[in-house]
C-alpha cells in the first residue's frame, strides 16, 4: 500500500507538472467556452444544448489526455530509462503499475473536474443545476475514463508502439458504443464461428452502455442499482485489464 | 552466505525482424562469487558484458540459463532489493521533480518510515553536496549533479550491497576523486561494493579483487596483490586477456 501511494503520488505531480496535460485541461475549457457560444443559436432550447455540449467536451478532452497519458505512462519511462531506479528498489511491479495508473486518472479526475467546475458555473447563469445528475454524469465519464485508461495501458504493454496503442485504443473506444450492435449482428449471423467470434469480441470490448447517463438525463435521475452496476463494471473490467498489464510487465527486461 | 553468486549464468538477446532471428550473447557461462565486504572491480570493454551482469543482479534482465544470487536469495528477490543500492551508467532520473522530491520516492519505495524520510533525504541531499540545490528541478542539474543524486538515491537506505555501473564515466577529475573516496568508506563500513568500470586506474586504486570480462566470458580474476606495486601489470593483464569483439579494430598510426 505504501509503495502504491508514492507511486502514485509521483505519477500524480508528474502529470501536473506536465505541459502536454495542461494543454488539454486548457483546451477543454476553450471547448467549453465554444459550447456556450454554440449553443446560443438553440434560442428555448440553449440550457439543454449548453448542458449536452459542456458534458461531451467534458468527455472528449478527458477520454484524449487518458488514452494519451497512459499510452506513454510506462513507454516514456521505458525509453528514459527511469524506470531502472525505480524497479531496482523493493517495489512490486504490480504495485508500481497500479501506483502508475491511479496516478493518472487521479490526474485526468482533476482535469474534469476543473472542466466540471467551469461548466457549472456557466450552467447557473440559465437556472438551477440539479447537482445529483450532474455528478452522476460525471460519475459515469469518469468510469469510462478508467476503463479506457486501463485498456490503453494494456494495449501499450501488449503492443510497444505508442502509435499503435493510440490507434487500437481509439478503434476499441468506437466499438465499445456498438456494443449492442454487434451482439444483434451476431444473433442474425448465420455462421458458427463468426457468431462465437463476434460475440467474445463484444464482450472483449469495453461496453459502455453501462455509463451511457444521457439515455436518462433528461427524464430522470439514474437509480443507486444503475449507478453501482456502473461502478462494477468499470472497477471489474479495468481490473481484468491492470492484471492482464501485469502478466505483460513482470515478463519485461528493460 | 556469499554476498553475490552467478552460478553458470548465460544471457542470449533474441531478435526477431521480418521472420529472422538474430542472437547476441550478453553473457556466456559466468561463474562468479564475490564475498561480503569485499570490493570487486568489473573490467572489460564495451559489449563485454558488464552492464549485463549487473542487471541480471538487479532484476532488470533474467537469465537465459544458470542462477543469480544476491545476498542469499535467488535474484530477482523484492525484498533483498531494500539491502541493495544501484546507480546504473547515467543518472536516469525523472526530471519533472526536484532533488528533494525524487529523493523522497526512493526513500519511500525503499521502506524508509514516514517520519524518518525528510531527515534522511536532508541528510542524504547534504552529504553528495546537493543542499543547496534540492529545491530545484532536476531538469536544471549539470551531469555532475545528476550523478551525485544518482549515488544518494542508491545510499539513502544504508544497503549492505552497493552495485555501481561505470560511477566514474564522464565526470571531471575532483568528481573522480570524490567517487574513488565515496567506494573507500563504504569499504570500510563494511559494505560490499561491486562496479564496473573501464578506467583501470580506478579500479586498481580500490578493489580487493578484479575480473576482466571479454565477449560475455570471465576470462581472468586477479587479486590485490597481483597488481598492487607492479607498475602496469593490471592494464597489461587486461590488454592480454580481453579480445574486441565490436568489429572494430586497433588504432595504428604508422
Amino acid at each position: 500500500m505504501k509503495t502504491i501511494s508514492a507511486v502514485f503520488a509521483y505519477t500524480f505531480k508528474e502529470h501536473i507538472r506536465h505541459k502536454a496535460w495542461l494543454s488539454s485541461a486548457l483546451f477543454g475549457l476553450v471547448l467549453l467556452a465554444g459550447a456556450l457560444v454554440v449553443s446560443a443559436l438553440g434560442q428555448d432550447e440553449r440550457p439543454r444544448l449548453m448542458l449536452d455540449l459542456g458534458l461531451a467536451a467534458i468527455e472528449a478532452i478527458s477520454l484524449v489526455s487518458i488514452v494519451f497519458l497512459t499510452v506513454n505512462l510506462i513507454l516514456a519511462e521505458i525509453e528514459s530509462r527511469a524506470i531502472f531506479l525505480i524497479l531496482t528498489h523493493p517495489v512490486r511491479r504490480a504495485d508500481y503499475l497500479f501506483g502508475r495508473f491511479l496516478g493518472t486518472v487521479a490526474a485526468v479526475a482533476l482535469g474534469m473536474a476543473a472542466m466540471a467546475l467551469m461548466h457549472a458555473l456557466l450552467m447557473s447563469l440559465y437556472g438551477p443545476l440539479e447537482t445529483g445528475r450532474y455528478l452522476a454524469a460525471l460519475g459515469c465519464m469518469l468510469g469510462k475514463t478508467a476503463v479506457m485508461g486501463a485498456l490503453s495501458l494494456l494495449l501499450s504493454l501488449a503492443l510497444t508502439s505508442e502509435a499503435a496503442a493510440m490507434s487500437f485504443a481509439v478503434f476499441f473506444w468506437v466499438l465499445g458504443h456498438f456494443s449492442s450492435e454487434m451482439r444483434f449482428l451476431a444473433d442474425r449471423s448465420g455462421s458458427a464461428f463468426l457468431k462465437t467470434a463476434i460475440v467474445a469480441f463484444s464482450h472483449a470490448s469495453p461496453d459502455f452502455a453501462h455509463f451511457n447517463y444521457r439515455d436518462f438525463w433528461h427524464h430522470a435521475a439514474p437509480g443507486a442499482e444503475w449507478l453501482l452496476w456502473a461502478a462494477a463494471y468499470a472497477l471489474a473490467y479495468a481490473g481484468a485489464c491492470l492484471a492482464l498489464s501485469v502478466q505483460l510487465f513482470e515478463q519485461k527486461e528493460f | 552466505m556469499k554476498a553475490i553468486r552467478f552460478q553458470k549464468v548465460s544471457k542470449i538477446y533474441r531478435r526477431s525482424h521480418l521472420g529472422r532471428v538474430t542472437e547476441t550473447t550478453g553473457l556466456d557461462g559466468l561463474d562468479l562469487e564475490i564475498e561480503k565486504g569485499e570490493v570487486f572491480g568489473l573490467l572489460g570493454l564495451n559489449g563485454s558484458g558488464k552492464t549485463t551482469a549487473i542487471k541480471l543482479l538487479m532484476g532488470l534482465h533474467l537469465p537465459t540459463t544458470g542462477d543469480v544470487e544476491t545476498l542469499g536469495r535467488r535474484a530477482p528477490d523484492v525484498e533483498v532489493l531494500a539491502r541493495i543500492g544501484y546507480t546504473p551508467e547515467a543518472a536516469y532520473l525523472n526530471k519533472t521533480l526536484t532533488g528533494r522530491e525524487i529523493m523522497r520516492l526512493f526513500a519511500a519505495l525503499s521502506g524508509i518510515p514516514a517520519p524518518d524520510r525528510e531527515r534522511r533525504v536532508t541528510e542524504m541531499l547534504g552529504k553528495v553536496g546537493l543542499d543547496k540545490a534540492m529545491d530545484k528541478r532536476l531538469s536544471e542539474y549539470s551531469k555532475g549533479m545528476l550523478q551525485r543524486a544518482s549515488l544518494a538515491q542508491a545510499l539513502i537506505h544504508d544497503p549492505e550491497l552497493v552495485v555501481l555501473d561505470e560511477p566514474v564515466t564522464g565526470l571531471d577529475p575532483l568528481a573522480i576523486k570524490e567517487v574513488r573516496a565515496l567506494i573507500l568508506w563504504m569499504k570500510a563500513k563494511g559494505k560490499t561494493v561491486l562496479f564496473s568500470s573501464h578506467d583501470i586506474s580506478e579500479v586498481e586504486r580500490v578493489c580487493d579483487r578484479i575480473g576482466i570480462l571479454s565477449g560475455g566470458r570471465l576470462v581472468k580474476v586477479m587479486k590485490q596483490d597481483e597488481w598492487q606495486g607492479k607498475p602496469d601489470a593490471l592494464e597489461t593483464a587486461f590488454a592480454n586477456a580481453v579480445v574486441r569483439t565490436d568489429g572494430v579494430g586497433p588504432i595504428r598510426m604508422e
